[in-house]
């Protein structure tokens, strides 16, 4: 991580009841874009409320700039913050709620900003029509406009791209990578691993509240790369397709299944994407399926967590 | 400030709402009309039935109830209230606001309501008159400072508050006497004898200046609550 870190998380715990949601967390965030990444249920949202200050720890310590987030209201004029909640005053206008936004965070030239936020979500054709009237992408980007207004250098973002058409995701990430680029400090939380990899420079991977890794995403990705898959596959001659492919370097254990399926365990995806087709060509086998058991997120995270 | 009062405004004053405010603030003064068609009843029974049973123990609160507790409760339920935590102001800048807000809004029913209702029972009467309207917009303002901090507080308020003002306000405070001194009702009737002692010259209240430092804490400890809580809470 290079420059000066801009948001610091020292020893941050957060339980509720018995129930730990964040386990003694600790990492540094400078500017660019950081993903927060995890499965579902995992802690992001906790750990980001507290990264804002809404939430408090129950140990540890979350600074913005050196000063501490929680109970320190002046510090919000430096940060951009956006809830997974898509909940918006369905009675306003997309204007008159940036606009709200902008007076409450104390922006000088107002009417300018609101348009300056409204243009970068590209929502200004559908600025003047209430709220309650929008699509779940254009509440989600009238509430990004609402976050920027007042130019904020950080930018807390949890599953922002939630609700989004491909379109909209398009121009969002394109806008966010034009902030880093900027200067800003983004972190962007998401359990979508492909969206952290188009976005993010750095990664922080949470797992049942605890941070299972960080880092660049190609030391992530080879992490992810190098763990045991279990593959199915079916085709017409499970027994002479078992026997070729447990000689393979990629493969770990072969069994087939009593419904006749070949179960494959390999730590090298990559390498039995390629070897499976050439195996059944040669040996004249027929191919009909070939699908991964375990590529869930939750499975890629349980693997990073256990190492 | 003036945004989060604004948006209070918009935010509580649904069609509905104001329909069974307007009900209920016509209540008093029918039965007012009511009472004046018999025998006319003295100013103790009047006081008894009307001003206390009525306007300050149920119709003042539950118009109250229906304004301040959402004015948080709403926001938290929507999760909308980190829009306005996570704005650089004080804490006090938003609770402040959303109070006056609540007590703009129902204070001119409860102000209309008792206006008439004594006007109609005191038959023109200017200074009772007035003296009952200032101690019923005090009642509103102390349980809006109340209810605003319910609100805050727990998700189930109006529940909450219905239960604190039949059994509290309407159940002990009429029959157990210790419980006027921690009655937002009795406050307000003592301020109305405080303010006309000629025509509510009965009865055992503090004095009006005694009387006046408990209104003034009750509404400002709450507040103060309300700001603490939103200073202290884990926001949605």
């Amino acid at each position: 991580m290079s420059g000066a870190p801009v948001i610091r998380v020292d020893g941050v715990s957060r339980w509720f009841g018995s129930v730990v949601a964040v386990s003694d967390v600790t990492f540094d965030i400078a500017p660019g874009i950081t993903g927060l990444l995890g499965p579902n249920g995992a802690g992001k949202t906790t750990l980001l409320r507290m990264m804002t200050g809404l939430a408090a720890t129950s140990t540890g310590t979350v600074t913005m700039f050196g000063e501490p987030v929680r109970d320190n209201p002046p510090l919000y004029r430096r940060i951009g913050v956006m809830s997974e909640h898509e909940t918006v005053y369905g009675f306003m206008t997309g204007r008159q709620f940036v606009r709200t936004m902008g007076r409450l965070r104390g922006v000088s030239d107002l009417e300018k900003a609101v348009d300056r936020a409204i243009d970068l979500v590209d929502l200004a054709h559908a600025q003047h029509r209430t709220m309650e009237t929008y699509s779940r992408g254009m509440r989600q980007r009238i509430r990004l406009a609402g976050t920027l207004v007042h130019d904020p250098e950080v930018l807390l973002l949890d599953e922002p791209l939630n609700g989004a058409d491909p379109l909209q995701r398009v121009h969002f990430k394109r806008l966010l990578l034009q902030l880093a680029a900027a200067g800003r400090t983004i972190v962007l939380s998401s359990h979508i691993l492909e969206e952290v990899e188009e976005l993010a420079e750095t990664v922080l991977l949470i797992v049942n509240g605890k941070l299972a890794a960080s880092g660049g995403f190609r030391a992530i990705r080879a992490a992810l790369n190098q763990r045991p898959y279990h593959v199915r596959v079916i085709c017409d001659a499970p027994r002479a397709l078992a026997a070729s492919v447990v000689r393979l370097g990629a493969v770990d254990a072969v069994h087939v299944d009593p419904d006749g399926a070949v179960v494959v365990l390999s730590r090298n995806v990559l390498d039995l994407q390629l070897e499976l087709p050439r195996l059944a060509k040669s040996g004249g086998i027929s191919l009909r399926r070939v699908e991964p058991l375990d590529d869930s997120l939750e499975s890629v995270f349980g693997y990073l967590v256990e190492r | 400030m003036s945004s989060v009062y604004r948006l209070t405004l918009r935010q509580l004053t649904g069609r509905w709402r104001i329909l069974i405010m307007t009900v209920l603030a016509a209540m008093p003064v029918a039965i007012a009309l009511l009472m004046l068609q018999g025998s006319a009843p003295s100013v103790r029974e009047f006081e008894t039935f009307v001003l206390s049973a009525m306007l300050a123990g149920s119709i003042a609160p539950l118009v109250v109830l229906a304004i301040a507790a959402p004015a948080f409760a709403n926001e938290i339920e929507d999760r909308t209230l980190a829009n306005l935590v996570l704005a650089p102001i004080a804490r006090s800048q938003i609770a402040v606001p959303k109070l006056l807000a609540a007590i703009t809004i129902a204070a001119p029913f409860i102000a209309v309501s008792a206006f008439a209702t004594s006007y109609v029972a005191f038959l023109g009467d200017m200074t009772a008159t007035m003296a009952v309207t200032i101690g019923a917009v005090a009642g509103v303002a102390m349980y809006a400072s109340a209810f605003i901090w319910l609100g805050l507080v727990t998700t189930q308020a109006i529940g909450f508050g219905l239960l604190y003002i039949v059994v509290w306000e309407g159940l002990f405070s009429g029959y157990v006497a210790g419980v006027r001194l921690l009655s937002i009702r009795h406050f307000s009737i003592a301020l109305i004898h405080g303010l006309d002692e000629r025509r509510f010259a009965f009865g055992n209240h503090p004095s009006f200046a005694v009387i006046l430092v408990i209104s003034v804490v009750v509404f400002g400890g709450f507040l103060w609550l309300s700001i603490r809580r939103l200073r202290q809470m884990d926001v949605p």
